[in-house]
Formats: C-alpha cells, sequence, structure tokens
C-alpha cells in the first residue's frame, strides 16, 4: 500500500465535517457564498479519494491504527483508516456523487435564508459518511453511520414548517405527510435497526475482544466458535446484525420510512436517499460478509447458525425487490416512484449479498454485483432525482400526471431521464443490465431458484413503472399543447425569454451540468460495463482469497467454464422479460393506444390489486396503528390509571392515613385530669406486672 | 494547593452570608458573584483532574473530627471515580447559576408580581448549598458524611421549591422534604447497622461487613434509601412532582441530586461490597428495566413540557443502575460515565423547557409548535440534548452508553436466559429514548408557527451560552471520552 494513504483518508472526512461549520458561521451572506466552503471541500474530498485509487492495484490493505480511548478490562479502542478494495471502491463512488449534488445544491437553495442550516447539515453528512466507509473498526464506523443519520432526519425535515407545498403524498383524497413527521419517522425507524445493531457488536466484542474489522477477520475462526457454544446466541447475533443494514438501507420490513423521506429538498433525496446513505448497509452486510462466510463454509465444523445472516438478507432484499417494484407501478408523486425503485434496486444489493453466502461458487460472483450495482445505481439514481427536481421545479407539480413536460423544450432533461430509466430498468446494454445480470447469475449458481424467479420477474415490472413514469411526464396526449412553462425564472425573466422552445435554457446550466455529467456516466458504465463488472470482480477475487485468506480454491468445484450459455440464456431472458414489461407500458403511456383507466374499470381484479398498491400493501397503514397509534392510545391510561393511581395511593394516600391516625389518636387524648390519672395508673399497673414476669422468667 | 477540597466544597458554604449581604444590594445581579466563586471551585477541581489524568495520585484530605463518644474523621478523597463526577455537578451548577439571572427574575415577577432583592439574595445564597452537597457527597469518605451531604441538599430544595416553584409548590415542597429525608433515614439505618458490624463508618472499611450478621440487612437498607431516591419503579411517584414543579433554573441540578445515589452505589457497593451486591444484582437489573421501560412510557404520556423532561429523569437513572447492578467493569465505569453524560444532557434539556417556558409563557406541548423558526439556538440545544439523551455521538452518551451495555451484556452471557433476556429489553429500551426525546422536539419546535408567539423571541445569551458550555463539554467528552474513561477505570480493577 502506498505510504501516503494514511492521511489522506482522515483528511477526506475530515474536510467537509470541518467545513460544514463555516456556512453557520457566515451571517449574512448569501446562500450561494454560504455553500461555496462546502463545495470546495467536497470536491476536495473527491479528489483526495481519487488520490487513494492507485492503492486499488497494489496487494493488501493499509489501517494504521492510532490509540483512541482506553476501555475496563485492559483493553481500548483505536481509530484508524482501512483503505482496501471495498472502501476505496465506495468511497469514490461516494464522494463523486457528494460533490456533483453539491454543485447541483448551489442553485437549488439559492436564495433559501435558511440556506446555512442546509450547507451545514451536507456537508456533515458527507463528513459522517465517508468516515462510515473508512473507518477501520465498529465504533468509528458507528458514528459515521449515526452521524448520517442524523443529517438525514435533519434534511428530510428540512421544511420544519409543514407549509401546504412540501407535504407529499395525496393527491387530495389521499392523506399527506408532512416533512417534520417524516423525518422523526426515517429516525425512529432507523434508530431501531441501530439500536440492534449495537447489541450485536457489544456480543462481537465480548467474545472477540476488538472492534477492528481487520482484527475481526484474522481472529474470527476463534470468536465466531465461542458464541456458537451457546445455542442460538449466533443466530442473535446474525439477526441483530442485520437488522441496523435493512433499517438503514430501507429493506423489509423497514421500508416504511424511505418513501416519505421524499418531503426533503430534492438533492437531499438523491444524495441522500438514493445514492449513498441509504447504500450504508449494503456496505456493512459487505464488510462484514467473510466472517459469516468463513463461519459456515470454511470452518469445522460448520456452524449452521451463520447461515441465517445470508438467508435473512437474501429474503428480506428479495421480498423488497418486489414491493418496492410493484409500488412504483402505481405511485404518482415523481419522487416516490423515484424512491420505490431506490428500495427494490437496493433489494437487488442485498439479494445479491445475500446469496453470494449460501455457496461458495456464488461468493465473488454475488459480492462483485452487488457492489458493481451499487455503483452504477448510485450514478443513474442521482441522476434521475436530479432529473426530477427541475422536472418538479418546472411543473410546479410532484405528480407525474400533472406535470404535462413538453418533450421537445425539455429534451435534454427528457434524454438524461431515457438513459437513467434504462439503466433503472435493466435494459440491455445500459449499465444496469451488466450489474443485474451478475446478481441474477448469482442466484443461479447458489441454487436460490425461488429468489431468481423473484429478481428476474421483478424486471417486467421495473421497465413498465419507468416506462409509465416517463410516458406519463413528457407524452402526455395532447401533444404538445399545455406544456408548462418553467417557474425558475423570475416572472420579468420569463416573459422577456418567452415560452418558446427555447425554454430549456431557463434551466440554470448549473442544475443540468450535474445532470448531463452523471447521464454521461451512465453512457460510460454501459459502454465499458463488462470489462468494469470483470475487473472488479478480480479485485474482490484477489482481495478474499490472498488479503482475506479465503481458501475459495478448494471450496468451489472446479467444473468446466459453462458460464457462456447461462449468461447467455439469462441475457435473453432478461431481454424477454424486458420486452413483456415494456409493450404494455408503451402502448398505454406513451402511444396512448390502450387506456389504463379503461383497463382498470374494466376488471375488478386489477382495481383491487391497484388498491393494494397504492395503499403500500397496507403496511405504512398496520405500522402506523400498532406503533404509533397504540403507543398513543397507551398515553392516556398510563398517565391516568397507573402513574395516577400510584401517585394518589402514595403521595395521597399514605398521608390521608396518617391523618386518620393522628385523628384517632386526638379522641383519647381528653385533657381531662382523671381520665389522664386512669391512663397513668394503668400504665404503672402494667409496667409492674412486667417487671415482676420478667423477674420470675 | 492546600486544602483544596475542603475549599472546593466549603467556600460555597462560607460565602453564603456574603451573597446574602451582597444580593439584597445587588438584586439578581449577584449570580455573577456566585458564579466567580462556583467557577473557581471549579478551577480547583479540573486542575486536580488534569493533575490526576496525568499520572499523580489521588488526593485525599483527613481533618479529625473526634470526641468522647466516637472518633470519626471527616475525610475528603478526590480518586478517579469522584473527581468526574464532582467536576461535572459542579460545572452544571456553575452554568445554572448564570442560567438563573433572567429566570428567576421571572419567577419572581410571576408570583410576587415584584422585583425583590432580598428574593434574589435568598435564592442564590441557597442555590451554593447545591455545590456543598454534591461535592460533598462525591467526595466523601465515611458514610456519616455522605448522610450530611444528602440532607444539606434537603435544604435548598425545600425553601427554593416553596418559594420560587409552579402552583402547588407548598405541597410538593414537603413533599420533596419527605421523601428526601425518608431516603436519607433509610440510609443512616443501614449506616448505623454497618457500623455496629464492622466498628467504622469509613466507606473504604466496608469490606469488613462482608460476612457478617447483618451485611444482608445493612446493605439492604443503604440500598433502599438509594433507590428511593433513584426514583426506581414504585418509588418514583414523587419525582414528576418535585422535578416539574420546580422553577427550571435548578432543575438540571436535581437531576444530578437524584443520578448522583448512582456515584454511591458505584462508591458503596460495587467497590467496597461486590459480594453483597452481586446478590441483588438479578433483582436489581429486572427492576431497571422495568424503570428504564415504564419511565419512557411515562414520558411518552406527557403534554406538560417541564413534566416531560421530569419522568425521562426516572428511566435515564434506572440505565445507570442497570449498568451497576450488572457488577461488572464495563457496567460501572459505563454507569458512571452516562450519569455524568446525562447530568449535562438534562441539565441542557430542563434549562430548554425553561426557556420555552420563559419566553412564551405555555407549558402544554399541545399549545407549542414551530418555535424553531423564532428560537433556533433553543431549538438546535434541544436536540443537542436529546442526541446526548438517546446516545447519539459524537456526543457523550454514545461511549458511556455502549460501555455500559458491554458491561449488561458480559453479564447477561454468563448468567442464565434471564440475565440475557433483560439486556436485550435494556438497550431496546434505548430506543424509546429516542422517541420520548424527538417527538416532543417536533412538537415544540416543529410544524407551522402559532399565531400566539408572533412575539416569541430568542433567548437572551445568559441562558444560551451557559448550555452551549454544558453542550460543548458533552461533545468534548464524546470526541475524546479518554478524558472520562482513563480516570473511570481503575476505580473498578478489582471486579470482572
Amino acid at each position: 500500500m502506498l505510504p501516503y494513504s494514511s492521511v489522506l483518508p482522515w483528511l477526506c472526512w475530515l474536510l467537509p465535517i470541518a467545513a460544514s461549520l463555516v456556512p453557520l458561521g457566515m451571517r449574512g451572506s448569501s446562500a450561494k457564498a454560504k455553500g461555496l466552503p462546502v463545495v470546495a471541500s467536497t470536491f476536495l474530498s473527491m479528489v483526495l479519494a481519487l488520490s487513494l485509487l492507485p492503492a486499488l492495484s497494489g496487494p493488501g490493505y493499509s489501517d494504521l491504527q492510532a490509540f483512541w480511548f482506553s476501555l475496563p478490562g485492559g483493553g481500548s479502542v483505536g481509530m484508524g483508516m482501512l483503505v482496501d478494495p471495498l472502501s476505496i471502491i465506495i468511497v469514490n463512488i461516494v464522494a463523486f456523487l457528494c460533490f456533483l449534488i453539491m454543485v447541483y445544491s448551489v442553485k437549488y437553495v439559492e436564495g433559501d435564508p435558511s440556506a446555512g442550516r442546509y450547507w451545514f447539515l451536507m456537508s456533515l453528512f458527507v463528513g459522517g459518511m465517508l468516515l462510515l466507509i473508512l473507518a477501520d473498526n465498529f465504533i468509528l464506523f458507528f458514528i459515521g453511520w449515526k452521524l448520517v443519520g442524523l443529517c438525514s432526519y435533519g434534511l428530510i425535515g428540512y421544511y420544519y414548517n409543514d407549509e401546504r407545498e412540501h407535504w407529499i403524498g395525496g393527491p387530495a383524497p389521499h392523506a399527506f405527510q408532512k416533512p417534520s413527521r417524516a423525518g422523526l419517522k426515517a429516525l425512529l425507524v432507523t434508530t431501531f435497526g441501530d439500536v440492534a445493531l449495537l447489541a450485536s457488536i457489544i456480543i462481537i466484542y465480548i467474545y472477540s475482544g476488538t472492534f477492528n474489522f481487520m482484527e475481526l477477520y484474522q481472529t474470527s475462526s476463534t470468536w465466531v466458535a465461542q458464541i456458537a457454544q451457546t445455542p442460538g446466541l449466533l443466530s442473535a447475533v446474525c439477526l441483530l446484525f442485520v437488522a441496523g443494514p435493512l433499517a438503514k438501507s430501507a429493506q423489509f420490513p423497514f421500508q416504511e420510512w424511505l418513501p416519505d423521506a421524499m418531503a426533503g429538498p430534492t438533492p437531499v433525496s438523491a444524495l441522500i436517499h438514493a445514492a449513498t446513505m441509504v447504500k450504508a448497509g449494503v456496505y456493512i452486510v459487505a464488510r462484514v460478509l467473510p466472517i459469516f462466510f468463513l463461519a459456515y463454509w470454511v470452518m469445522t465444523p460448520r456452524l449452521s447458525e451463520a447461515l441465517i445472516f445470508f438467508y435473512a438478507i437474501a429474503i428480506s432484499g428479495a421480498i423488497t425487490i418486489l414491493l418496492g417494484a410493484t409500488q412504483a407501478m402505481v405511485a404518482l408523486e415523481l419522487k416516490k416512484v423515484l424512491a420505490y425503485s431506490t428500495i427494490s434496486a437496493i433489494g437487488y444489493m442485498m439479494l445479491s449479498l445475500g446469496v453470494s453466502g449460501l455457496s461458495p461458487s456464488s461468493l465473488v460472483e454475488g459480492l462483485y454485483s452487488g457492489v458493481f450495482h451499487l455503483i452504477n445505481h448510485g450514478v443513474y439514481k442521482a441522476a434521475l432525482f436530479l432529473c426530477a427536481g427541475i422536472a418538479i421545479h418546472v411543473s410546479g407539480s410532484i405528480y407525474v400526471n400533472e406535470m404535462r413536460l413538453s418533450s421537445k423544450s425539455m429534451r435534454r432533461v427528457l434524454v438524461f431521464m431515457v438513459i437513467g430509466g434504462l439503466a433503472l430498468a435493466g435494459a440491455p446494454p445500459f449499465s444496469g443490465f451488466w450489474s443485474k445480470e451478475g446478481i441474477l447469475m448469482s442466484c443461479l449458481e447458489s441454487g436460490q431458484y425461488v429468489l431468481f424467479a423473484v429478481a428476474s420477474l421483478s424486471v417486467i415490472l421495473t421497465i413498465f413503472s419507468v416506462i409509465r413514469v416517463l410516458g406519463m411526464m413528457f407524452c402526455n396526449g395532447s401533444s404538445g399543447a399545455g406544456y408548462v412553462a418553467p417557474r425558475f425564472a423570475s416572472p420579468t425573466e420569463q416573459e422577456s425569454k418567452g415560452h418558446g422552445d427555447n425554454v430549456h435554457s431557463a434551466v440554470p446550466a448549473l442544475m443540468l451540468l450535474p445532470c448531463g455529467v452523471l447521464a454521461a456516466l451512465t453512457v460510460l458504465l454501459s459502454c465499458v460495463g463488462p470489462w468494469l463488472g470483470g475487473s472488479i470482480r478480480q479485485t474482490f477475487d484477489a482481495y478474499l482469497i490472498d488479503t482475506l485468506g479465503l481458501p475459495l480454491a478448494s471450496l468451489v468445484p472446479t467444473h468446466a467454464p459453462q458460464g457462456l450459455p447461462i449468461s447467455l440464456i439469462l441475457s435473453v431472458s432478461s431481454v424477454v422479460m424486458i420486452a413483456i414489461g415494456a409493450l404494455p407500458a408503451y402502448r398505454i403511456y406513451v402511444q396512448h393506444k390502450w387506456c389504463a383507466e379503461d383497463l382498470l374499470a374494466r376488471h375488478r381484479s386489477l382495481q383491487a390489486i391497484h388498491r393494494l398498491l397504492w395503499n403500500r400493501y397496507y403496511i405504512d397503514a398496520v405500522c402506523n396503528k400498532v406503533f404509533v397509534g397504540w403507543t398513543l392510545a397507551m398515553r392516556s391510561p398510563i398517565a391516568k390509571h397507573i402513574e395516577g393511581a400510584m401517585d394518589a395511593a402514595i403521595n395521597v394516600g399514605v398521608p390521608s392515613l396518617i391523618g386518620a391516625a393522628s385523628r384517632g389518636l386526638r379522641r383519647i387524648q381528653t385533657g381531662i385530669l382523671s381520665v389522664n390519672i386512669i391512663y397513668f395508673v394503668a400504665t404503672v399497673v402494667a409496667l409492674l406486672l412486667i417487671t415482676i414476669f420478667a423477674g420470675v422468667l | 494547593m492546600p486544602f483544596m477540597l475542603l475549599q472546593a466544597v466549603l467556600l460555597p458554604l462560607i460565602s453564603m452570608p456574603l451573597i446574602a449581604v451582597l444580593g439584597r444590594r445587588l438584586g439578581r445581579r449577584v449570580a455573577w458573584v456566585s458564579g466567580a466563586i462556583l467557577a473557581y471551585t471549579n478551577i480547583l477541581l479540573a486542575s486536580a483532574m488534569f493533575d490526576l489524568w496525568n499520572g499523580s495520585a489521588p488526593v485525599v484530605e483527613t481533618y479529625a473530627w473526634t470526641n468522647a463518644l466516637f472518633a470519626l474523621e471527616f475525610g475528603f478523597s478526590a480518586d478517579g471515580l469522584s473527581l468526574p463526577v464532582a467536576l461535572i455537578a459542579n460545572l452544571v451548577c456553575n452554568a445554572l447559576v448564570i442560567f438563573s439571572t433572567e429566570y428567576l427574575d421571572h419567577r419572581i415577577h410571576a408570583i410576587y408580581n415584584r422585583e425583590s432583592n432580598s428574593l434574589n439574595a435568598f435564592y442564590y445564597s441557597l442555590f451554593m448549598l447545591f455545590s456543598t452537597g454534591l461535592l460533598g457527597i462525591a467526595f466523601a469518605t465515611n458514610l456519616i458524611e455522605v448522610y450530611i451531604f444528602l440532607d444539606i441538599l434537603l435544604i435548598p430544595l425545600y425553601f427554593i421549591m416553596d418559594h420560587f416553584g409552579y402552583v402547588t409548590r407548598h405541597r410538593v415542597a414537603t413533599m420533596c422534604f419527605l421523601w428526601g429525608f425518608i431516603a436519607g433515614a433509610l440510609f443512616l439505618l443501614g449506616s448505623v447497622l454497618a457500623y455496629s458490624q464492622t466498628g467504622s463508618f469509613m466507606i473504604s472499611d466496608l469490606p469488613a461487613l462482608v460476612g457478617t450478621p447483618l451485611a444482608l440487612w445493612s446493605a439492604l437498607l443503604m440500598l433502599l434509601g438509594m433507590l428511593v431516591k433513584l426514583a426506581v419503579f414504585g418509588f418514583h411517584v414523587w419525582l414528576p412532582w418535585v422535578h416539574a414543579e420546580h422553577p427550571s433554573c435548578i432543575a438540571g441540578v436535581l437531576a444530578i441530586i437524584v443520578g448522583i445515589e448512582n456515584y454511591l452505589i458505584a462508591r458503596i457497593f460495587v467497590q467496597q461490597i461486590p459480594s453483597i451486591f452481586e446478590l441483588f444484582s438479578l433483582p436489581l437489573m429486572v427492576w431497571a428495566v422495568v424503570t428504564m421501560v415504564y419511565g419512557a412510557y411515562l414520558t411518552l404520556a406527557q403534554d406538560d413540557i417541564k413534566r416531560l423532561y421530569a419522568c425521562s429523569t426516572i428511566g435515564q437513572t434506572a440505565y445507570s443502575l442497570l449498568g451497576l447492578a450488572s457488577c461488572s467493569a464495563f457496567g460501572a465505569t459505563g454507569a458512571v460515565f452516562y450519569f455524568i453524560s446525562h447530568s449535562l444532557g438534562k441539565a441542557i434539556l430542563f434549562s430548554v423547557a425553561g426557556i420555552v417556558v420563559y419566553r412564551t409563557g405555555a407549558r402544554d406541548m399541545r399549545q407549542m409548535g414551530g418555535l424553531a423558526k423564532r428560537m433556533p439556538v433553543t431549538a438546535t440545544l434541544c436536540i443537542v440534548g436529546s442526541m446526548i439523551l438517546s446516545a447519539i455521538p459524537p456526543f457523550s452518551g454514545f461511549p458511556s452508553e455502549w460501555i455500559m451495555f458491554v458491561g449488561i451484556f458480559q453479564q447477561g452471557i454468563q448468567g442464565s436466559v434471564a440475565a440475557l433476556s433483560v439486556a436485550v429489553l435494556g438497550i431496546f429500551a434505548t430506543f424509546l429514548t429516542s422517541v420520548y426525546t424527538f417527538w416532543p422536539v417536533m412538537r415544540i419546535f416543529f410544524g407551522p408557527p402559532r399565531p400566539d408567539h408572533e412575539n416569541v423571541r430568542e433567548a437572551p445569551l445568559t441562558m444560551l451560552v451557559p448550555l452551549l458550555v454544558l453542550a460543548a463539554v458533552s461533545l468534548l467528552i464524546g470526541i475524546y471520552p479518554e478524558i472520562i474513561t482513563r480516570l473511570l477505570i481503575p476505580a473498578f480493577t478489582g471486579i470482572p
């Protein structure tokens, strides 16, 4: 590893954190000026991340630990930056996306009086995100993990005054959600997962005595075996652990916070809730995956409980793929459609990582295609979200059916969105296709045919929803008439420019540029997809075998390289799936030959399905009822009947008991001399008797 | 520095008449005199802590207090366990005495409808007793000292409550005094029993208690006294009243008065008689988890902003109790650390509640909303306080909580299934903390602003700066926990 790589990763995440304080101090500056230090620091972070790339070619990893603080029992927590292929790849994609979205934000928050808060939280987020990727131990990782969660909370609830225009949900007869509530929901759902994750980290520490990832790998054969000696404990560790990533990455059963998180500003949705933070779960799963793999496949005897880790992730991922893909088919809010597809795409990554541990031959395939999909998805989804931000601004509506954008004047946005959409749907030869093929392949190789079927059938749903959204946005039937003029420019500016075909020029270049770069990068990734995928695969192969020392060669049966026919069949079937999904969507939403409303009216079953999907399978409603509703319902009984009763019994009951006793006693305190003499005599006699008897005995 | 600890403990007490006299002339500005005195003792303590941190020996001062009946050593010991606790307690006192200037004025006007120098003098001279009492408890070397300082704390509590509290203040002042007195009496009874067995009141002589016939009874009585003050479930009924009806400027001190029992448990039980304390381990852990969960739901049930944070103290102090009851080095270290962290966080939150009440005049959260726009710094402080309580890094709550839970899980894994389920329940109960701290943030500060809060302004600097200092201290400890852990760890080396 390169010698300088010990300082650079530190600067990489410290710079944005330091820069986050600057906008807060710049009182009176314009929103743009406040953003400049943040953009600059993010740029530097990106450069620093790029400087780590050469290390990718070298073997091994670099992790210089420094003492941080001591723990009881002689242990201590160190701190250091772990630079290995996994962190280098992800830190690069994250830093790059952060920079582009920051550039976009400069225009987005222009004129916002509370932009200081925006830049503070965004910059802090970037720092936290990079920290969580580069951290070399669980504690530092968890700090970054919580920091990004907190920034996510602050940015979802950015419009904390809950003005009407920032509500999401609806339209009218349907319920709306307010930003501040959405922020709280995201915080609490992810915190629930975090608590479980922390419990798991603590148990792992008790057995392993370290938080450091590399030390955990190196000693895993001893401590995992010790955990497994207590029956059920390893399963508990697995389940507690996965709850954290699943909640953070909005996977079943924790997926419901992400759609509501769209209440935040669009760059926030693009950065945090599509491209980076929600991938943190994928990252940490990929990080610890070799440990659990080793526990089952390498160790003797095999610790079958370790497989729970992989099954939990794979099944949750597969369920989420279906949930997300189906809900994206009916959603009307543009950002929600994208959010559902994010959930679904992360489901693919989780599925991929999950199946990678279910058979030794699928380990590298699953790991690499999960990470590869993470890269591709980060790029195209960020492009889509940034375009969505432009579309929402231009049309002034969050609903796709009300946007009525002109495909002529918004041509560039349309092109970018089509590129992003096709990559999202996994249409060949776009970038999403290559990584999705890898994921499907690893499902097959691990022998998980049900999961494979789910993953491959979901392609139909995804392409349908992509074409539906694009069709509803740009091909609104009334060909050309009634497109909406951009609302970006101030009224005077708009008038001077007029409502013509040059309207796209009103979309600020600073906003269009990042979209263009991302779209171009999507195209680039598409072109080099097979090659890039192959080299990532090789990197991970070398990493797992040489650095971590997994004896993969002895585990994987050396069968003839018959991969080509299978992958060919896979590709053909994917194309067929895409055609199946694309055709009806194209007929309905682009050509308007079929009418969706008529179809819906004619088939009761379709109506029922539509209702189910529109209501998000009632999962949100049930969770609301159970967790929020019941908690709220318990408030009054607790306050009144439990606390009130205890309070009355002790704070009122005991004093009044004493009062009653004193009143009773007072009755015999008559003050009459003759009565008192009787008391006196009685007492004396009693004392005498006692003395006598005591003496006798 | 000669007589350093004696100065730190007694200087506030001695300065009481001075403050009373000056207060009659200066009015509320005498707060700065009190603040200066506490700042001086803070510097003393901080320098002692710095020396200790750098490896010098603990400071022990002994003063003979002998008569015909008994020989009692009046000692102060500043070791790694007591110094951080004392320093943070004194720091909070210092911050809150400055915070009081505006708030107390507002209370006096609200209750007595007039300017009153004498009431100010009364308050600030009594306030010094908090510092004396808390430092005395922290540094005490024998059980009688502990008892004396515990009861000294009741004096300012009673009078400040009675004079400056909220609606039912006279009743609640009496209630506070009685509960405190009962707790003290139980503790004294236990101490006397211990003396009858070992012939010494010294805390360091307590190990001799082990194996004596009345050892269990003595320990039980002392423990019960502390549990009453700690407001564990069943004994908690006094706390929502006392904490909610106090003027908010001392509510933060109150949280320390409740939590410092955890320090005493660590000092007396975990350090000296762990073999007796282990007998109570599992029942105490269960009791603590019940208190945590019940405290959380009770907190959620509140609409009154002051009562909200009062109720959260019930659950929060039970966290530390859970850590201590795990009878492990991790658990005890984390528990004391958590108490320190909670003291900072709760002082901030209580004071934020005070600011909100001071500025809006409302206590009911249903009548609040959208205040973040008007009071951004206060809203930030409230989020920071919530982060400290919810153990969100980079604040001190996070390292303390996980260190504590390592100990709790150690006990859980080694012990029975019951202990493990207590550990898991306990860590999931911390989730409820996020619920009951961040939900009120939304109710108070987010949402559309209310028209009747049109004129609400940001709090004055004398209220904000002390709280920002406390937040900064918590941040510092959170980023570099070694500040605390290096001192605390040697205190519990004896236990597994």
